[in-house]
């Protein structure tokens, strides 16, 4: 059936890193950029909502969570951005055929990903500056952030089933040889775009369920307000999930789904996953209904990081069962380039210990400061 | 080939170069306007000067809002951009150097969280500290910039990396250096530049003394630049040298543009910032920034043509052709090898215009940018697809033409449909010399001039008559492979005579007759 499909050939120049190393680098960076991703585009949501609640006199704890949630969104944005990066570049080694040509195919919309995410990007340095002063129009930019923050899901989605689909390429480019092709007759785009979209709310409620605890010892009455809610918003989000994800299943073709019956391997990382979320929602709902939230929360937030790590794992295994009659892995060429890969993970453990260093200034410049009563300095 | 080819309507190149420029604006100044801010805070304290404290804690909010949305995001653009437009480029960087990619962006991280704790941690750090953090952001910013000079001066000077495909060669490599220390030099200039867009009012009576303190930033720029880029020019390729001592016309207009900004920028500097600060009002800050784009944009329009008609000298065209694959293109044709064509029919016209689309489309369009209708004026199909045979020849840098004899004849019979054949008229003895420089330019103009520079002819023909040149005319393919054929009707073939023995035998200090053949005329 897929004899007469054309996908480009290898590059023929040698793999610089061994196949496993650069996986494994492309799974760990992959992970961390959807927990930003989350963070900023749920964070999005969650800032929007309570600010449109907290206008209102009788929800204080909401305007207090949206102007504090409004400071962290460029940061969120930020980190988006750099993590992605360092997706793309191990994305674009490792299955570049693959993604240059769908990118080509909707190059018209891919394209369009860099304004949105500046006006994303500006919508939310705005929101994080007037968010406090409660400008008229605050409420307006932060929905037209997130709104641009969904669109490049959307494309994103779109893309990267599309990756996985050569056989509807040629047909594809030839309606559209300018860029202008969405792959919305994939039957599997709608419910992984809804997974994303879900998850980064359910994933960002997690992040905020933990906030939550670490204010409970200043004011825990807005702590175990904030936990509530956010353990409240995080089940009924992963409950949703739930269903969305037996569609995503069902969506798949069913000898690609098989992957996680036959391969022993992702039928663990499936079931491991599973076994993951569950904990992590019966954790964070039992350890908020206590009278005081308990620590309960904090080990399943860490199970939420696991979860994300481990659907990164499952999404990684899914493309590898699409691309099988594509790849070949006897045919890859690898040359890893050592010197470059040691300077590589020397820098990366320096690059880490030197941000260790300037939040560590922070932390204890602050703690010199808060017991002369300074209090939050204002930015 | 291997791609599909994004048909933009417009080369792909212009997509990339206007991402790119913004982009190289504003992350040079992201480096230099890292040493400004931190230099500027230490001169703040050591003077006591509260006014210029508070001015750059101002100006550090701003490049914060500048470098870390824009100049990020933008960069993130040209990934774009590359990857949509050069596929096969993109793949063959990113598989030599994705390691200097990563440890690139070690430092883009580091220069992100620290550029974000600079800017919000005036009041939640020590004076030390924050300037610490300045400094590391500076020396992050930095060494991107140090590791992607290597990959941006590979694709023109690849070096021993052509021989070895080693990671170090291809970044070490001959413009590495003076490239770098020009890049740093811009990096100065613009951190001054940047610097007076905050100054203003609020300033009050420490205005003028901050416009100079700018000033200075840009001095030391504008002095050091143009040794660094006397430096990069002479570690040019002798190719990349030709296109700028044979003053193409696009190039030495950059190069013409690119003077008069920098020109403008350091009369600017002298006279508005050290001289007379206070006239250094918002029109004039206008001004310099756009001086500052002008002169990126033409460095970098300078820079990437004279590569042309590569993406990597000596391994990839422009067109995302490998030179490896034009052998094979060359013997089996484009239609067996490419996997994305919108027509496989090699007869048809809509072939030939894919294969526009495929080979030409990334540094021509039909009407706008280089346009293709205005060079094929006269090109009867059988003419065309003998040019397309003969690119590497033409007077623009041109890569070789990647397909079969099939191919070529789809590709002629295409340009030739893009302009109708010319319409000489009665040829007469008082019209005889223009109409012979018209069929020259149609026929010899696009590799040869008479008196001119680009490989002339009046050597060959001085001495010789009309009717000695006409006797040539038929056997020009024979003499040189690199000829094509040349079959145009008798009187034109007399009138082409006739206008290259006058030519050749006139003195070189009686004005030419018609030493800039026009367009040609009557086209019906």
């Amino acid at each position: 059936m897929l004899l007469n499909v054309q996908v480009p050939s290898m590059d023929p120049m040698p793999l610089p890193g061994p196949v496993w190393l650069m996986t494994g680098l492309l799974l760990l960076v992959f992970t961390l950029h959807v927990l930003a991703m989350n963070a900023a585009l749920g964070g999005g949501i969650w800032t929007l909502w309570n600010y449109v609640r907290g206008k209102k006199p009788e929800h204080p704890n909401s305007r207090r969570l949206a102007e504090e949630l409004a400071k962290m969104l460029p940061i969120f944005l930020a980190y988006t951005i750099t993590l992605g990066v360092a997706a793309l570049l191990f994305v674009q080694v490792l299955y570049g055929r693959f993604l240059y040509s769908s990118s080509i195919l909707i190059g018209g919309y891919w394209i369009m990903v860099i304004p949105l995410v500046m006006l994303a990007y500006y919508g939310y340095y705005y929101v994080s500056y007037t968010a406090v002063k409660g400008k008229s129009r605050t409420g307006l930019v932060a929905g037209l952030s997130v709104l641009c923050l969904l669109m490049i899901g959307f494309i994103f989605s779109n893309n990267m089933t599309l990756m996985l689909r050569p056989e509807v390429w040629l047909k594809m480019y030839r309606a559209h040889p300018n860029g202008f092709n969405l792959n919305l007759h994939d039957w599997e785009l709608w419910p992984r775009y809804l997974h994303m979209m879900i998850g980064a709310v359910a994933v960002a409620s997690a992040l905020l369920a933990h906030l939550g605890m670490l204010k409970l010892k200043k004011d825990p009455e807005y702590g175990a307000w904030l936990v509530r809610r956010a353990a409240a918003v995080f089940a009924i989000m992963t409950g949703i999930q739930f269903l969305d994800g037996l569609w995503l299943l069902l969506a798949v073709p069913r000898d690609v789904a098989m992957v996680f019956l036959r391969d022993p391997v992702a039928g663990t990382v499936f079931g491991l996953a599973l076994m993951a979320v569950i904990t992590a929602v019966i954790l964070i709902v039992l350890g908020s209904m206590a009278d005081k939230p308990s620590p309960l929360v904090h080990v399943g937030v860490g199970m939420v990081v696991v979860t994300v790590f481990l659907m990164t794992g499952m999404r990684h295994l899914l493309r590898q069962a699409y691309l099988a009659p594509y790849l070949d892995p006897g045919a890859v060429v690898v040359k890893p380039q050592s010197s470059a890969i040691a300077i590589f993970f020397v820098l990366f453990a320096g690059g880490l210990a030197t941000v260790a260093v300037m939040l560590w200034k922070l932390a204890k410049y602050r703690k010199m400061q808060s017991p002369a009563g300074a209090g939050d300095a204002a930015a | 080939m291997n791609y599909p080819d994004w048909i933009l309507g417009f080369p792909g190149g212009i997509l990339i170069a206007l991402v790119a420029i913004v982009h190289v604006v504003v992350s040079h100044f992201a480096i230099g306007g890292g040493a400004f801010l931190v230099v500027t805070e230490k001169r703040a304290y050591g003077k006591n000067d509260a006014a210029a404290l508070a001015y750059v804690r101002r100006h550090s909010k701003f490049f914060a809002l500048l470098t870390l949305v824009f100049g990020a995001v933008t960069g993130v653009g040209i990934w774009f951009a590359i990857g949509l437009v050069t596929p096969e480029a993109t793949s063959a960087l990113i598989h030599s150097f994705v390691w200097a990619w990563a440890i690139e962006w070690v430092f883009f991280f580091v220069e992100i969280t620290s550029a974000i704790i600079y800017a919000t941690s005036w009041d939640k750090l020590d004076r030390k500290s924050h300037m610490l953090v300045g400094w590391i952001y500076f020396v992050a910013a930095w060494m991107s910039l140090a590791v992607i000079n290597g990959i941006i001066t590979f694709m023109l000077t690849p070096g021993k990396w052509l021989q070895t495909h080693n990671i170090w060669d291809g970044l070490f490599n001959p413009t590495y250096m003076p490239s770098l220390f020009a890049r740093t030099a811009l990096c100065v200039l613009l951190a001054g530049v940047f610097g007076l867009v905050t100054i203003g009012k609020k300033d009050g009576g420490a205005r003028e003394r901050l416009v100079r303190w700018s000033g200075m930033w840009m001095l030391a720029g504008s002095i050091m630049l143009p040794v660094f880029i006397y430096w990069y020019f002479l570690k040019l390729p002798k190719f990349s040298k030709t296109y700028i001592s044979e003053s193409l016309t696009n190039v030495s207009q950059a190069l013409r543009g690119g003077i008069a900004c920098a020109a403008l920028i350091g009369a600017v500097t002298l006279v508005f910032a050290l001289w007379k600060p206070r006239w250094m009002r918002a029109p004039v800050v206008v001004v310099l920034v756009v001086a500052s784009l002008g002169l990126m944009g033409s460095g970098e329009y300078v820079r990437e043509f004279s590569r042309k008609p590569w993406v990597v000298n000596g391994y990839m065209y422009a067109n995302d052709i490998p030179l490896s694959a034009i052998p094979v293109l060359q013997k089996d044709g484009v239609a067996a090898k490419a996997n994305f064509l919108l027509t496989t029919d090699t007869k048809s016209m809509e072939y030939g215009k894919n294969l526009f689309t495929l080979e030409c489309g990334s540094c021509h369009s039909v009407n706008g940018y280089r346009s293709m209708r205005q060079r094929v004026k006269g090109w009867d199909a059988a003419f065309a697809t003998q040019m397309v045979a003969h690119l590497p020849m033409t007077k623009g840098p041109m890569p070789e033409f990647a397909g079969n004899e099939a191919d070529r004849e789809a590709l002629g019979k295409y340009l030739a449909s893009l302009n109708p054949p010319v319409d000489y008229g009665t040829i007469t003895d008082a019209n005889r010399m223009a109409v012979g420089a018209q069929v020259f330019a149609v026929h010899c103009g696009n590799c040869h001039t008479v008196n001119g520079d680009f490989r002339p002819l009046r050597d060959a023909f001085t001495n010789s008559t009309p009717d000695q040149v006409e006797g040539l005319l038929p056997m020009l393919d024979t003499m040189s492979t690199n000829m094509p054929h040349f079959d145009a009707p008798a009187d034109q073939a007399h009138a082409l005579a006739v206008y290259v023995a006058t030519e050749a035998n006139r003195p070189l200090s009686n004005p030419p007759a018609s030493n800039q053949p026009g367009p040609p005329p009557g086209v019906k």
